[in-house]
């Protein structure tokens, strides 16, 4: 029932914005803000790279809008063209999206600084620096998943993954996370 | 499974997930094995503290930024349009003016031989059909403004 009202609210806002409303597509922008922002936040880290991305995004979002089918929730489509210009931006400044060896090397890095180790006593704090530390599609997979609670399916039409890879690549993710939480726990341990 | 007396990591993680449809054997196995109970209670550790971290935002004002770049695009797109259309009807009158050249020695000979009421004839329906036209577009280019920049670009109140 959520689905199906979620789905006529989509046609409806679509629908305006065709027929000149542009004022309406601020709904889609506060609709899928949330989504975009995780994608983008995750995968770009200088502000100003974000913000011409989200510009990129959103007139891609808008000039295409009559080509939207309805065939996915208008947030899924709009998250798959956040996706596709963050990779595209990602691949052009030739920054690897899935690689662990330099992710696990940056961790070790960041966990060395006795400083940031006091703070990190809370294995929330400790998670969000190690999800940090994963490699961008990892990070992106995790926040669509368990902070977006996007499901598998979603989450592939989103990235263009199959379902399987998706989940041994969040299989991946959890199973680093557990052994940097339990590494944390040892060295606390330890002193 | 991880080897023949564990559970495998991904079992664990399936479980803690309710991805498995029937998970009698691994409830079993969790009851009777105290290292995979430690494993999968790391895994929740993991889950569940994922689960709380609070999604950041951007410290700027996503809609505004967005609105604006759109609204750019739209007055560009718009003014192209408007540099198109009369592009078209200039160019549409120079052609008409130049292949008509050869023939306006011809016209005036019929003016100036014929009747001032012809002439006057002549002269009052092509006025009025310019004058048509012209109402025409304007009123149509007003609509379009109308339409695009009085009711859609004002800022969200």
């Amino acid at each position: 029932m959520n689905n199906e009202s979620d789905h006529l609210s989509d046609k409806f806002i679509v629908a305006n914005v065709l027929n000149g409303k542009i004022q309406d597509f601020a709904l889609i922008v506060k609709g899928t803000e949330k989504l975009v922002t995780q994608i983008v936040k995750k995968m770009v880290f200088d502000e100003d790279d974000q913000k011409d991305l989200l510009q990129d995004i959103y007139l891609k979002a808008y000039q295409n809008l009559a080509s939207f089918q309805f065939k996915s929730k208008l947030s899924t489509w709009v998250g798959n063209i956040a996706y596709n210009t963050t990779i595209n931006h990602l691949q052009k400044k030739k920054i690897p999206i899935y690689d662990l060896e330099t992710a696990s090397g940056n961790a070790s890095k960041e966990t060395e600084n006795p400083e940031v180790e006091a703070i990190q006593t809370e294995a929330v704090d400790i998670l969000t620096v190690e999800i940090a530390n994963l490699p961008p599609l990892y990070q992106t997979l995790i926040t669509l998943y368990h902070l977006e609670e996007l499901t598998n399916k979603e989450i592939a039409q989103i990235t263009n993954l199959p379902e399987g890879t998706i989940k041994s690549y969040l299989f991946r993710a959890r199973q680093i996370l557990k052994e940097k939480i339990n590494q944390h726990y040892k060295r606390n341990d330890e002193k | 499974m991880k080897n023949s007396s564990h559970l495998s990591d991904e079992a664990l993680q399936s479980y803690l997930l309710k991805e498995i449809q029937d998970d009698s054997l691994i409830v079993e196995h969790l009851e009777a094995c105290s290292k995979c109970q430690k494993r999968l209670e790391e895994y929740q550790v993991v889950i569940k503290n994922v689960q709380k971290i609070e999604p950041e935002g951007f410290t700027f004002d996503v809609s505004a930024l967005v609105m604006n770049t759109v609204t750019v695009y739209e007055k560009r797109k718009s003014r192209r349009q408007e540099f198109a259309f009369w592009g078209v009807l200039i160019l549409l009158v120079l052609g008409i003016s130049f292949f008509s050249l050869p023939f306006l020695p011809a016209v005036f000979k019929l003016f100036f031989s014929g009747s001032g009421l012809i002439t006057l004839l002549a002269i009052g329906v092509g006025l009025g059909v310019f004058l048509f036209l012209l109402t025409d577009i304007i009123r149509q280019n007003q609509v379009k403004e109308g339409k695009i920049f009085k009711n859609n670009l004002q800022p969200m109140s």
